[in-house]
């Protein structure tokens, strides 16, 4: 199953944080909040790595990867 | 009065009071690890204080329930007016939409290279000189001029902007509020001669802040923005932007000032700037605590809270707390979720300024040593950091010129 992120508009507030670590994936709109939010974005493999990081940089908790088995190693590998 | 459910201390703590550098963080971590909540009865209305990272930003997220009627624990009657803080719901939403776009990631590069400029000339001025108070002559100078020029200001007025900003928090923190009436009416004045004139002669309002405002519409019922509510965005961009950028690039250098090894990473290695910048807002946070005032009766994992009471958002516990970021106390780069922390706050009324402030310190670090790589601390003299919302009141280096 090609593993998706799921960006919560009701939860973002424009952070910034995700389109900073996640480049090649996700952008900022006019007001700083993630351009893509209120999507299940489909996530190539390559940039499991970056959406795993854009999960794990959103203080709003506003970002989820679906069904992205096995688990990928984020940039520092702590637990 | 609020129930305790589990046993809850009593705070004398008075973080108002100034310490050593660092020294509040020692106080809250100690709180923390004492216990989950405490009620402070160092101001008059007391305050409950939430300390761990998920209760803080569950309260953050919960502005239906912990509302803006209050913004700092310590300082609840607030006493003057602040936007768009102040506001709640819909309300608050419109305007935010109104200056978002002025703070987006967009609009800050689009200064970049003014900021970068500018900062690249406060330093070459104190190069040669061998030393410097970092806070006065450097910290606060350069973050008024970017911010000047970000309103479509000259930034020679920074002159004697600064001053009146010094003193509206000296005023606000020392309790000495006539002082600080004062100078925010000096501050006042001086927004109210450039809005008329913006009125009269409107820049293009997609770059112009200030022609922005004066043409915003509130919302659904198409009113302006009164003159009045203008001036109070202005005068809350000026006490919310200026004492805080100051503040962080004072914690940075006293940092980097004592670990080398911190120091020689960036120095090597620019592109870990912004990580940097990141993780040295969660490690100082100086906004260490946002106030929030209770509007219905709601209980917490074992705290029982009633309408009209004020709570304290511990963002200084929460960037500390080991449950969430292992080894808090130490600096380090790549840390797995260390961009959660919530230095800027969370939910709706996160800062505004934050990737302003993100680029501004980040300018800083890259530009300062790549010409002045190596400096430090130049006197014994003890240093001094405020209370309330913390700073350090000063910071000698000094550099082989
Ligand atoms: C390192 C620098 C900064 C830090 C640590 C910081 C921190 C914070 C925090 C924690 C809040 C949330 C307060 C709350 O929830 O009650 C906040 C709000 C705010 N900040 Fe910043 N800030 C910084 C720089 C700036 C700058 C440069 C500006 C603008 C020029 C700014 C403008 C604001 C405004 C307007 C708000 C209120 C937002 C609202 O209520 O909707 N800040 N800031
Ligand atoms: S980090 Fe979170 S809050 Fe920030 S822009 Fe991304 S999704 Fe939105």
């Amino acid at each position: 199953m090609t593993a998706r992120l799921r960006l919560d508009a009701a939860r973002c507030t424009g952070h910034g944080r995700c389109y900073t670590v996640a480049p090649d994936l996700l952008s900022d709109d006019e007001e700083g909040f993630v351009e893509q939010r209120g999507t299940d974005l489909p996530v190539p493999g390559p940039l499991l790595g970056q959406a795993a990081d854009a999960e794990s940089a959103c203080p709003e908790m506003a970002i989820t990867l679906l069904d992205a088995a096995p688990a990928p190693t984020t940039t520092d590998g702590e637990p | 009065m609020s129930e305790q459910i589990q046993q809850c201390p009593v705070s004398h703590t008075d973080y108002r009071s100034t310490t050593a550098p660092a020294g509040h963080y020692d106080l809250l971590d100690r709180e923390r690890e004492a216990s989950r909540y405490h009620f402070s009865d160092t101001t008059e209305r007391g305050f409950w204080m939430l300390t761990r990272y998920d209760d803080v930003l569950k309260g953050f997220q919960n502005p239906d329930t912990f509302t803006n009627d209050v913004t700092s624990a310590l300082n609840p009657e607030r006493g003057i007016d602040l936007l768009p803080q102040q506001l709640g719901g819909e309300e608050h939403a419109r305007l935010r939409r109104v200056v978002n776009p002025y703070f987006s990631p967009a609009a800050v590069r689009r200064m970049e290279p003014f900021a970068t400029a500018r900062c690249v000339e406060l330093i070459e001025e104190l190069r040669p000189l061998g030393r410097c108070d970092f806070v006065a002559e450097f910290a606060i100078r350069y973050p008024t001029d970017v911010f000047l020029d970000l309103l479509g200001l000259p930034t020679s007025d920074g002159a004697f902007f600064v001053p009146w900003v010094e003193d509206v928090f000296g005023g606000i923190f020392t309790g000495d509020a006539e002082r600080a009436r004062s100078a925010s009416a000096n501050i006042t004045d001086y927004f109210d001669a450039r809005v008329r004139e913006r009125r009269r002669n409107p820049l293009d309002p997609a770059v112009d802040l200030v022609s922005r405002l004066v043409q915003a519409r509130r919302g659904a019922d198409e009113e302006p923005l009164t003159h009045d509510e203008i001036l109070t965005v202005c005068l809350t961009l000026t006490m919310a932007g200026l004492d805080t950028t100051r503040s962080a690039l004072g914690y940075m250098f006293w940092h980097l000032a004592r670990h080398d090894d911190d120091r020689a990473t960036l120095i090597g290695d620019p592109d870990a700037v912004p990580a940097a910048v990141e993780e040295f807002i969660r490690l100082y946070p100086l906004v260490i605590q946002a106030g929030r005032e209770v509007s219905r009766p709601v209980e917490l994992d074992g705290l029982r809270l009633d309408a009209g009471e004020v709570v304290w958002l511990g963002i200084g516990s929460a960037n500390r707390d080991p449950r969430k970021f292992p080894e808090p106390g130490t600096f380090r780069l790549g840390r797995k979720g260390v961009n959660q922390h919530l230095g800027f706050g969370a939910g709706p009324h996160r800062c505004l300024g934050m990737h302003l402030a993100r680029v501004e310190l980040a300018i800083v670090l890259r530009e300062w040593h790549r010409r002045i790589p190596h400096y430090r601390i130049a006197s014994d003299a003890p240093l001094v950091e405020r209370g309330s919302q913390l700073t350090l009141m000063s910071l000698p280096l000094e550099w082989d010129a």
